[in-house]
C-alpha cells in the first residue's frame, strides 16, 4: 500500500514542478533587462582576437543603442574608433536596414545581413540584442552549467526561435542563471543549425542601476581556416539618446 | 592595341604593434576563458584627425611601346573633425603628391585641397548648413555615378588604378549647402557660384576652376521607403534652360544580395562634341547604371555592374575612331577621364573582394571591367596586409590604350572585418 501512496505523492509533486515552472519568455525578459539597460544607451567595446591562443588583433568600437518606439528593438549605430585605418567608419542598423559610411568617400553603402555577419559588427550584435522581442523562448531543461568565470551554476536552457524575420541568429540558445537571471552562456546558429558562436558572460559590475556583464567572451567558429575567434567586451559608457532613423543621419553623426 | 602593364608597391607609414600570446588549453571554450582581454579604448574628444603617409614604387610600360618607367611617388594624406563650439564644426582635408614622372605632364607636385568648410548644425542633427569647400557626393554604383552631378573636374592626380581611391582624392565643390533630416528622409539644397573661369596647371593651386568654374544648384529629396528600400530624387540645374533630373534605390534582396539603380536625364552637349570643343548642338539623352552585390559566408563579396552614357560614343563609332584617328580617340578618353564619364556607350563591371586571404589580415581586391566600344578587358588586382597602423599593398594591371579604366569610380570601403 506504501508503494502506490508513494507513486501518487510523487506525481503530484511532479506535477507541482511543472506548474511552478518558471515561464520561459518572462525569463528571458529579466536577462535582456540586465544585458540591456532598456532604454537607449551607448557602451565602448574593446574586441581581442585570438586564434590559436595568440592575439592577431584589437579594434574599439562603440554602439549607441536606441530603444525604438515600436517593437522594443534596438536601433544601433556602431562608431569605429580604433585601429586607426577604421577610426570614423560607421555602421548603422535598423532591422534589416543596414548601412555602412566611410567618412574617407562620403559614401553610404547598403549592407546585407550576411556583409554585416562576417565583420566585427556582429560582435556587438551580441551585446545589444533584445532576445525577449525577436525570439520565442521555450525552456528546454534546468541545467548545471559552467560560467564565465568557470563555476557551476544551476541555470535554466532556453530554445530561441526568431519571431522576427530580419534577426541576425535564427536560433539561439542560451543558460539563464535560476537564481538571479544572469545571461551565462549563449549559443548562436544560423539558418542552417550550423554553430556560429558561443558566448559567455562574465564581470559582473555595477553598471547603469544594476549588475550587468561587462565582459563577453565569444568563440566564433565561422570556418575552419579562421580558427577560434575570441572577442572580450568592454564595459558600458553613458547613456545617450540619438536619431538613429536612416543613413543620410551617417554624415552628420557627432560622437558625444 | 599597346598594353601597359603596372607593378606598384604601397607602403602606408606608421608604426607596428603586436601584443602577447596566451596558451591554449584543450577544450577550446576553456581555453577561451583562460585568455585576458586587452585595455578598453575610447576617444572621445569630439575631434578626429589622421595623417597618412605614402610611398609607392612600380615599373610602367610606356603606352607608345619605347620602354618602361621606373615610377616613385610620395603622398601626405591630412583630415581634421572638429567641434569649435556647440552645434559648429569644422573639416579640413588635404593631400600632397609628388609623383616622378608624372605621365600627364603636370606639375610633379600637386596638392589638392579636398574639402575645407564649417558645418552649422544649430538644433542637433535635424538642420545642417555647410559653407566652404564640400564634397557633395551621390549615386549608390560602385563605378560609374550618374547622379554624382559634381564629379567633373574633380581629379586633379590619379595616383591609383584603384577606383576607391579616385573616390577619396576627389576635389569638394565650394559652395553653400543646407540640410533638412527628418525620420525617414531628408531634403538638401547646395548652390556652388562660378568663381574661376578654367581650371589651372599650377601644382599648388586651389584649383577653384576645376570645381567653380560655372554656376551650379543641386535639390536633393531622399527617402526610406521601406526596411528593404531606399531611394533619392534629384534636380540639377546649371546656368541656362537645361534642368536635369537624376534618380536612384537601393533594395536589400535577400540576406545575402543588394541591389541598386541611378540614372539621371541631361541636356548638354555629346562628349565627342565636347571633345572638339563644341558645345552645341545640345541633345537630350540618358545615363544608368544598375548592379547587385552578393556576399558569401567565406567573406567574398562579388559585385556585377552594367553602365550605360548616352552621351558617349555607340560601340561602333568608338571603335572606327580608334582606327581612323588613335590621336582623337586618346583626347576623346582624355575628355571622359576629365569629366569622370564613360567613355563607351555600354560597359560591364565585376568587382569582387575576398577578406582574409589565407592569413587574417591579407585582403585581394580584383576589378574587371568590359569595354563595349572596342572590346577590351580592364583587369585590376590589389593584395594588400594591414597592421595597426601600416599597411603593405601591391597591385598590377594590365589596360588597353583606351584608357577607360580611368573612368571607373568606387564609392567605399569595406566595412571592417
Amino acid at each position: 500500500m506504501r508503494t502506490p501512496l508513494g507513486l501518487v505523492v510523487a506525481l503530484a509533486l511532479g506535477h507541482g514542478l511543472v506548474v511552478a515552472a518558471p515561464d520561459a519568455q518572462d525569463v528571458l525578459a529579466a536577462s535582456d533587462a540586465i544585458r540591456n539597460p532598456g532604454r537607449s544607451f551607448s557602451v565602448t567595446v574593446t574586441l581581442t582576437e585570438f586564434q590559436a591562443g595568440k592575439q592577431v588583433d584589437t579594434s574599439t568600437l562603440t554602439t549607441y543603442a536606441r530603444a525604438q518606439e515600436q517593437g522594443g528593438q534596438f536601433a544601433s549605430l556602431i562608431r569605429f574608433v580604433l585601429p586607426a585605418r577604421d577610426a570614423g567608419k560607421l555602421m548603422l542598423k535598423n532591422g534589416n536596414d543596414l548601412w555602412f559610411y566611410d567618412p574617407a568617400t562620403k559614401a553610404s553603402v547598403r549592407l546585407s545581413p550576411q556583409q554585416r555577419l562576417m565583420g566585427q559588427a556582429s560582435n556587438g550584435d551580441v551585446v545589444t540584442v533584445n532576445m525577449a522581442k525577436d525570439y520565442r523562448a521555450t525552456l528546454l531543461s534546468e541545467e548545471e552549467v559552467q560560467d564565465g568565470e568557470r563555476r557551476k551554476r544551476n541555470a535554466y536552457k532556453l530554445g530561441l526561435a526568431a519571431a522576427a524575420p530580419d534577426v541576425t541568429y535564427p536560433t539561439i540558445e542560451i543558460w539563464i542563471d535560476a537564481e538571479n537571471n544572469r545571461p551565462l552562456k549563449a549559443r548562436f546558429f544560423a539558418e542552417s543549425g550550423r554553430l556560429l558562436k558561443t558566448a559567455y558572460y562574465r564581470r559582473f559590475q555595477q553598471q547603469l542601476g544594476t549588475e550587468r556583464p561587462t565582459e563577453t567572451v565569444i568563440i566564433g567558429r565561422l570556418g575552419p581556416a579562421i580558427g577560434n575567434l575570441v572577442a572580450l567586451l568592454g564595459v558600458f559608457g553613458s547613456t545617450g539618446s540619438r536619431d538613429l532613423a536612416h543613413r543620410d543621419y551617417l554624415p552628420r553623426f557627432q560622437p558625444e | 592595341l599597346t598594353i601597359s602593364v603596372r607593378y606598384v608597391l604601397v607602403f602606408l607609414l606608421a608604426a607596428v604593434g603586436f601584443a602577447g600570446a596566451p596558451a591554449l588549453a584543450d577544450d577550446p571554450d576553456d581555453a577561451a576563458l583562460s585568455l585576458g582581454s586587452a585595455p578598453v579604448k575610447s576617444s572621445q574628444t569630439g575631434r578626429e584627425s589622421r595623417l597618412l603617409g605614402e610611398g609607392a614604387i612600380g615599373i610602367g610600360d610606356r603606352r607608345d611601346g619605347t620602354g618602361n618607367d621606373f615610377l616613385r611617388r610620395i603622398s601626405i594624406d591630412f583630415n581634421y573633425l572638429g567641434t569649435i563650439t556647440p552645434g559648429w564644426r569644422a573639416v579640413l582635408s588635404d593631400r600632397l603628391d609628388v609623383i616622378k614622372p608624372n605621365e600627364f605632364g603636370a606639375d610633379t607636385v600637386t596638392n589638392s585641397l579636398r574639402e575645407a568648410y564649417l558645418s552649422w548644425q544649430p538644433d542637433g542633427a535635424s538642420t545642417v548648413v555647410d559653407v566652404g569647400r564640400v564634397n557633395l557626393r551621390y549615386g549608390p554604383a560602385y563605378g560609374y555615378n550618374p547622379t554624382d552631378f559634381f564629379r567633373d573636374g574633380t581629379l586633379r592626380t590619379v595616383t591609383s588604378l584603384d577606383p576607391l581611391t579616385w573616390r577619396e582624392n576627389r576635389l569638394g565643390t565650394v559652395a553653400i549647402h543646407g540640410q533638412r533630416l527628418w525620420s525617414n528622409g531628408s531634403l538638401s539644397l547646395a548652390f556652388s557660384p562660378k568663381l574661376e573661369n578654367e581650371a589651372s596647371q599650377n601644382g599648388l593651386s586651389l584649383d577653384l576652376g576645376a570645381t567653380n568654374n560655372r554656376d551650379r544648384g543641386l535639390l536633393v529629396l531622399s527617402g526610406r521607403l521601406s526596411e528593404r528600400l531606399s531611394g533619392q530624387v534629384l534636380v540639377y540645374k546649371e546656368s541656362g534652360p537645361q534642368v536635369d533630373f537624376g534618380a536612384s534605390a537601393t533594395a536589400l534582396v535577400s540576406d545575402a544580395v543588394t541591389a541598386y539603380v541611378e540614372g539621371a536625364r541631361g541636356h548638354e552637349p555629346d562628349l565627342f562634341s565636347r571633345t572638339i570643343g563644341a558645345l552645341e548642338p545640345l541633345t537630350t539623352r540618358n545615363r544608368l547604371a544598375a548592379g547587385l552585390t552578393f556576399t558569401s559566408a567565406g567573406k567574398l563579396s562579388l559585385t556585377g555592374e552594367y553602365q550605360y552614357n548616352g552621351f558617349a560614343l555607340g560601340d561602333a563609332e568608338f571603335a572606327a575612331l580608334g582606327r581612323n584617328s588613335p590621336e582623337l580617340q586618346t583626347a576623346y578618353v582624355q575628355t571622359a577621364l576629365q569629366r569622370q564619364e564613360l567613355a563607351s556607350r555600354r560597359a560591364w563591371m565585376v568587382y569582387v573582394t575576398q577578406k582574409s586571404l589565407g592569413l587574417k589580415n591579407l585582403d585581394l581586391t580584383a576589378l574587371g571591367r568590359f569595354n563595349a566600344g572596342d572590346h577590351s578587358w580592364l583587369c585590376w588586382v590589389e593584395l594588400r596586409h594591414h597592421w595597426d597602423r601600416f599597411d603593405w599593398r601591391c597591385s598590377c594591371s594590365s589596360k588597353a590604350e583606351t584608357m577607360t579604366q580611368l573612368t571607373a569610380r568606387f564609392p567605399n570601403g569595406d566595412p571592417p572585418g
